[in-house]
This record gives C-alpha cells, structure tokens and sequence, in this order.
C-alpha cells in the first residue's frame, strides 16, 4: 500500500482557532498508510510547500493529503508543489477543513475536531486508491466572438484585434456605441462623451481584424472552450450597408413618425432613420414594425425608395444565420437602465418633467432633442429649479438591493452641467441618502459640485405630486436640519440605477453562463476571477457583470481581452483529465448517458466488432467531469477518472466506519 | 427659493442667504455633514448646539430661526471644530456670522454679552475690574496692592470701538 503523508495546516486562527490541529495530526499518525503527519502555520506559503516537497523525497511519499481550505482555493497550488516534488499532481487530495468545518462550527470546537479528524480519515480512504492521471493538450481557433458593441465590448474587440486576433464584434442595435454614445459629458473629468467613443467605434469599423455584425444576435453556441461554434442572426435592415451613404434624405420623406429610442423617447424618428448621429455603420435602417410598405404590401409609399440616391434600399432582404468559428467568447452585453415607471409614487410617466437620468444626457447632449438646451419636456422652458432624486430602483428591497454604483456621480454631473447652462439663478436639489464619490477623483468631483451651489438633502422624498401652478411637488425629510421641507421644482430628475438587461435570461442559456442573485451575469469567482464565467472560454466585459462606470468596464474589458490572449495564444492549451471513461464491455447502449449529459459530451456509436451495438462515447474535449453519466450507468460502463466508484465509496465506508476499527 | 418648512412654513431668507454666501461661501459649500463638530462640540453636552445642523440649516437659508434662538449665543469659540474638520470649513465662523447678523438686527441677545460690550465702552477691559479676598477674609483693591490705577478709556476709543461694531457687516 502507498505511504500517505497528511499535512494539516492552521491557516492563521482561520482553522486552528477552532480545530485541535495537534489532535487531528495525532489521530492522522495512527491510520493506516500514514507514514508522516504534520501540522504548519500557512501550508499555503513558501516554507509550508518546502516541508511537504522535502518530506516527499525523505519519507517517499506517494500519496499527499492536505487537509487546509477548500479545494476551489488552493487545489491548483498544491498540485504543483507536488509535481515539483516529482509526485503526479493528481495524487493528491484536498481536505477542507475550513468552509466545511472550522467555520461552520466555529461555535462547538471539541465537535469540531473531531469532524476534522473524521474528514482526514475520508481523505486519506480515498488518497489511498487514486490514480495517476496526464492533463490532455487540444488545439484552439485563434478567432474571438465579441457580444455587445458598447464601450466594453469596443475596448475588448480593438485590444484583440491589435494583438493579431481576429475578431467578430455582433451587436444587437443598429450602431455599436451603447450606452456610453447617448450621454453628454462624463464624469470625473466632464470629457465630452461623443469626444472619447466615436473615434474609437470608427477604428473598429475601420479595423481589418473585427468583423462588425450590426442588428444581429447570438442564436445558437456549441463546441467547447478553444472550439467553439456560435450561429448569428444578422436581421435584415433593408438598406444596403454597402451602398448607402448616410445621407438621411430618406428619414426626411418617411411619412411614419415613431418615438426615438436613442434619444429615449424625448423625440420623433421615423420608420426609415439613421440610428444616432455618430452611429457606425451610419447607415439607414427600416423599422419592419412601422414601415408602411413590409406592413401592407409592395405598392404602399415607398418614398424613400424613390429619394434615395445610392440606390442602397431593399425590400426584399431577408434575415441571414451566419456561422463562425471561435476560440473564445466575451460577453460584452451591458445593462439597462431601471425603469422608473415601476414605481408609481414618483409620477414617472404621468407627469412629463420627471425624467429619469439617462433622459437629461439626451436634453443636455448637443446632439440630442434640444441641441443640448436643458429644457422642461412640458413647457419647452429651461427650469428655475431641479431636484434630483438618487437610489431610484437601487439600494429598495423591492426592486433591486445593491447600490448602482453610478447614480451618485451621474446625478452630480449633471447638477454641475445645470449650474454651468442654466447660470447662478437656477436651484438645485440632491436628495442623497448618502452621497457615494469612491473612484479616482470623484471625491474631488462631489467637493467640485458643493462649490457650485448645489443644495444636499439629506433624505430622499415619499411621493412626487403635481402644485396647482403646475410645478412639481416635492416632500422630503431633511434628517440633518429635522425638518420636513416642500420643493417646487421644474423638473425633477430620477438618478435610475443599472439593472440587469431584459435578455440576460435568454443570454444565459445560450452561452451556459449562470446569473448571481442580483441578476447579473455570474462570475468564476467574485475576487480571484472577476473575467471568467465558470464555462471554459466564455469571459465577461463590462457592466453586464454587475453595474460599472465607464473606467471600471474599459478596464474590465481589457481584462478580459487579455485573459483571451493568454487563453488562445499559445494555440492549444492544457486541460483537466477530469473526464468520463467508457469500458466499452459493459456498455449495453441503453443511452441513458448521452440523454443526461449537460454537455452533449456522450454520443452513441455504432460499434461492430462484436456484433452491431451501441457504444456510448465520450467526446473528451466537451466532457467537464461532472460525473452525471457514471452515476446513472445501469452497468457501471462508465468511469468517472480522479472520481471512481471505488474512490468514492472508500471515502463513504471511511465516514461509517466505527473510529477505532480504522486505527492500526 | 422654492423652498418651504412644512412643520412652521418658514421660508427661507433668500438676502441673508446671499449676503452670508457672500463673505462664507467655501465654509457653507464644502460641509458635507459628518458632524465630527457636532461629535467634539464642547457647547453640545451642555447646551445642545449642533454646529452640524446649524451649517445644513444656514446653507438652505433657514436664518431667521437661528438668529432669533439662543443657541447660536452659547458656542464657547473653543475652535475644536475648526481644527478639526476634514474639509477644512469653520462653523465657528458661521456662528460669529449669525451672531453679528442677530445684532444687526436687534434680534434677542443674552444680557451677558450686551454687559460685557458696555463694560468695554466704561473701562475698556472685557472683565470687571475685581477685588482680590485673602484668608483672613481681608479685600484688596489694586490700590492696596500697590498696582498701578487703569485709566478709563478715551473718547476715541469709544468712538472706534462703536464704529467697529456698527461697520462689521457679519
């Protein structure tokens, strides 16, 4: 039998202030095949690794157990430090004797330890019958799909594409951009937004390794980490991209008015309209809901038709599934915006002047419904006063409990930006729960607005009410003066907080990614990989990870495109020899495995060596060693490798057993 | 200001705002309410004043009420807070400002301060000249001590110090 040495490590007080460490390693000495058992400060640092690799070569260890945090830790640290030993890293097991026992019981430490012994004992039953095992090498395409052309998905398509990878960059609306194209300025610095993005959307229009695909979607995602086979839908625009000039004369003769969703509703567009004003591809779209002639037939209006020049309308386009091959996915998806409307005491949509924050860039932005002017959407007046409302649909139980991270900053900018258009005269109003300024100087930011006469409240209003003079009527109680005061504003904007988008459900089961509980796209581990999904291959971007301001998704974004560079540069990477295996003996090509597989990682074959039958087969590559198929094999065909029947089941005999029969 | 207190249907005094504004802009703009001068208020354990809320209270315009209260008249000047402050701002100042705004416009002093400007204008001291009691209970003037006599002050004095006062805006 192999000599076992176990190694039980204190992790500061994280364990031992619970756990007998001494008694544990006493009780580990006297099992059977314990040939050396210790017990170390941090196992996890320089001289804790030393220890074990010098007991690996003084004792000829053949089997190590590290009974310290949970696996997900610190499992990969260790396998090294085994193989450096000259041990085969997959002969090791991990103990958690932290989540699973010392802070579980952190009240009860004489249970506790024994707990902890009895763990050890399951670890060293299965230690004892583990196998060598080689990590597989496979091949990767070096192409990356990119979801989602706002400033994450920008910043991590031109990072990709200027390290030599190709890219194809899919965006559902008309024109890359996203949210960050619709604001005015941003904040800390008030650089014009338009300033910063557009020219980097034209370097990925203009890039010869992005491929732009505009109006289109992600319908379907196959394959597996390096080899991944993704459909996308391309909807019909009819217009030819390829002809039409931009020129907008098209816009100019559409008969059909509908609301602007760029401009959020504040302004008309029609049927046929160009997306924004610095879209890209500046290019024409129908709207197939309100064009007259896809609504009733080929010989209603058709005025654009006749005006345009470039001869680049087509009413016959029909949507197109282009197929692509990819190494690896970024989800660069985004959020949107919380709905105001959801919560009636605030008036939104009843009473036009209240307008949520993403609307106020769109009437502050030049380019915008009022040339920039900040005027009521009621009176087409500037306001003489404004307030501003935070945490809308953010930090509220009903609606969404984090804080958004953005509305204290947006609602100060804008403040600032009122102050500077509309002069000394105009009031204005934050009521603030607290005040949030915590990035690079965005303190300095909130000390900038407060010289500008900006009044703070402290609470944050019940209801929104119309004043009879037509004014808006705003309750608040002041917590610091401990007065209820009443404010007739003008406007009244609503700093809506960033919310999960209204595809993510869709999204998530396309790409296999899971959501957190606030809604947003789940991450591999919220601090030692904040750019990884737990799907090999598929990286996150941006805010659709959780609310970010426009630095912490550029810089999220160029994370994730270097966690892709490091992925796919090498050409084929190394992955876990964690797989099913298929003894094609016992396999009585029931299928029940390829029909329970979550992977799509068995297929059954036609095997005609002894005679025609099925053989159930694993496809290694998808295969993620989740273990379902050798559970549910009637005939136990199937081996899960590192997870064994016999692994296992020693583990479960070493947790029955009455203690004393398993000391020698 | 469209501004009312719901509870008293105070408004705020929009030309006293200004003119406090004026002279106190940075200390009124940059208080963003920790109430780390309130926390150290050697006046606030005895006599409640709550430099924090003063400061919220000035800065929305609500100046009337704190002129017309005590409050204002019971800060020590011990300037913790000003030395204190994370941005840097000085309560003390705004409350000299209310003070010198309440006698402006005659608005109720504490006696003592009124005694101890008139005991200024009779012998220029801020004290009153007292009488030392020894032991055996014997009192002694500055005379029988043998100290010099304090002169009482000149007219120009009293002329000065009345137009200081008049002319101090805040």
């Amino acid at each position: 039998m192999p000599n076992i040495g176990v190694y039980v490590c204190h992790c500061g007080l994280n364990i031992a202030g619970t756990v007998d460490v001494e008694r544990v390693v006493e009780y580990a000495k006297n099992l059977p095949d314990v040939i050396v058992a210790k017990h170390y400060k941090y196992i996890c640092s320089e001289p804790g690794q030393r220890m074990i690799q010098e007991d690996i070569q003084a004792y000829g260890l053949e089997r190590v157990v590290i009974a310290a945090c949970s696996p997900r830790m610190h499992e990969e640290t260790f396998r090294k430090t085994v193989a450096e030993a000259g041990l085969n890293p997959y002969l090791l097991e991990v103990v958690n004797l932290r989540e699973h026992c010392s802070w579980a019981h952190s009240d009860q430490p004489e249970k506790a330890t024994e707990k902890a012994k009895e763990l050890v004992r399951m670890g060293v039953a299965r230690a004892r019958l583990l196998e060598p095992l080689e990590k597989r090498v496979i091949s990767v395409e070096k192409k990356v799909l990119v979801v989602g052309g706002g400033i994450a998905g920008i910043e991590a398509s031109l990072d990709l594409a200027n390290a030599g990878f190709k890219v194809y960059l899919v965006e559902k609306a008309p024109s890359i951009g996203g949210r960050m194209a619709q604001l005015d300025k941003t904040f800390p610095t008030l650089d014009c937004s338009a300033c910063i993005l557009t020219p980097k959307m034209v370097d990925v229009a203009k890039h010869p390794n992005i491929k732009l695909l505009t109006n289109a979607e992600v319908t379907n995602v196959s394959g597996f980490v390096g080899n991944y086979e993704v459909t996308v839908l391309k909807k019909p625009r009819y217009v030819d991209e390829d002809k039409c000039v931009g020129c907008g004369l098209c816009t100019e003769v559409c008969p059909v008015e509908i609301p602007d969703k760029f401009n959020e509703g504040l302004s008309q567009t029609h049927a046929i309209s160009i997306y924004s004003p610095h879209a890209v591809p500046k290019v024409a779209i129908i709207n197939p809901e309100h064009c007259l002639r896809l609504k009733y037939g080929k010989e209603v209006c058709g005025k654009c038709l006749k005006t345009c020049e470039a001869k680049a309308i087509n009413f016959e386009q029909q949507p197109e599934n282009i197929q692509l091959k990819v190494g690896a996915i970024i989800l660069a998806v985004g959020a949107d915006v919380f709905d105001a409307a959801k919560i009636p005491e605030l008036g939104y949509g009843r009473f036009k002047n209240v307008i949520s924050n993403i609307q106020f860039e769109r009437i502050s932005d030049a380019s915008g419904p009022t040339g920039g002017k900040i005027l009521c959407p009621e009176t087409g007046k500037p306001p003489r006063s404004i307030v501003f409302i935070q945490c809308v649909g953010s930090r509220d139980k009903r609606f969404h409990e984090y804080c958004c991270r953005v509305g204290c900053m947006i609602s100060l900018k804008q403040a600032i930006l009122a102050r500077e258009k509309l002069g000394g005269d105009v009031e204005i109003y934050i009521c603030y729960n607290d005040i949030r300024a915590f990035g690079k100087g965005y303190e300095e930011f909130y000390r900038r607005a407060r010289d500008l006469n900006i009044n703070f409240l402290a609470g944050i209003p019940s209801e929104i009410r119309s004043a009879p003079d037509g004014s808006l009527c705003v309750t608040v109680y002041e917590k610091v003066v401990n007065k209820l005061l009443e404010i007739h504003a003008d406007l009244v904007v609503l700093s809506c907080g960033i919310v999960p988008g209204k595809d993510f459900n869709k999204i998530s089961e396309t790409f296999h990614v899971s959501r957190s509980s606030d809604g947003f796209l789940l991450e591999a581990h919220p601090k030692l990989r904040p750019l990884e999904t737990s799907t090999a291959g598929i990286f996150l971007a941006g805010a659709c990870q959780g609310p970010k301001d426009i630095p912490d998704s550029v810089a999220h974004a160029s994370g994730a495109a270097a966690k892709v560079i490091e992925l796919l540069s090498k050409g084929e990477f190394e992955i876990e020899p964690l797989k099913a295996i298929v003894n094609p003996d016992f396999c009585s090509g029931c299928g029940i495995c390829e029909s329970i597989c979550p992977f799509d990682a068995i297929e059954m074959k036609a095997e005609t060596v002894n005679g025609e039958k099925l053989v159930a087969e694993v496809i290694e590559v998808k295969c993620q060693g989740c273990g379902t198929c050798a559970s549910a094999c009637p005939t136990h065909a199937i081996k899960m490798q590192h997870y064994t029947n016999e692994q296992i089941l020693a583990q479960v005999h070493a947790a029955l057993i009455a203690k004393q029969e398993m000391v020698k | 200001m469209s501004l009312v207190d719901l509870m008293s249907m105070a408004k705020p005094n929009e030309e006293l705002r200004k003119k406090i504004l004026q002279k106190l802009h940075e200390e009124l703009a940059y208080c963003f309410q920790c109430a780390k001068c309130t926390s150290g208020c050697t006046a606030f354990k005895l006599l409640e004043l709550v430099p924090h809320e003063i400061m919220r209270l000035t800065k929305l315009g609500f100046i009337e009420e704190l002129i017309t209260s005590e409050i204002i008249w019971t800060c020590a000047t011990c300037l913790k807070c000003v030395e204190r402050c994370p941005q840097n701002v000085s309560p003390y100042h705004v409350i000299i400002a209310l003070r010198n705004i309440a006698v402006k416009q005659e608005a109720k002093i504490p006696e003592a301060y009124l005694k101890a400007v008139s005991q200024i204008l009779e012998t220029g001291l801020a004290q009153t000249i007292e009488k030392v009691t020894t032991k055996k209970m014997e009192s002694l003037d500055r005379q029988k001590l043998h100290l010099p006599e304090i002169k009482h002050p000149t007219e120009t004095f009293r002329t000065t110090f009345l137009k200081i006062l008049e002319g101090h805006e805040l």
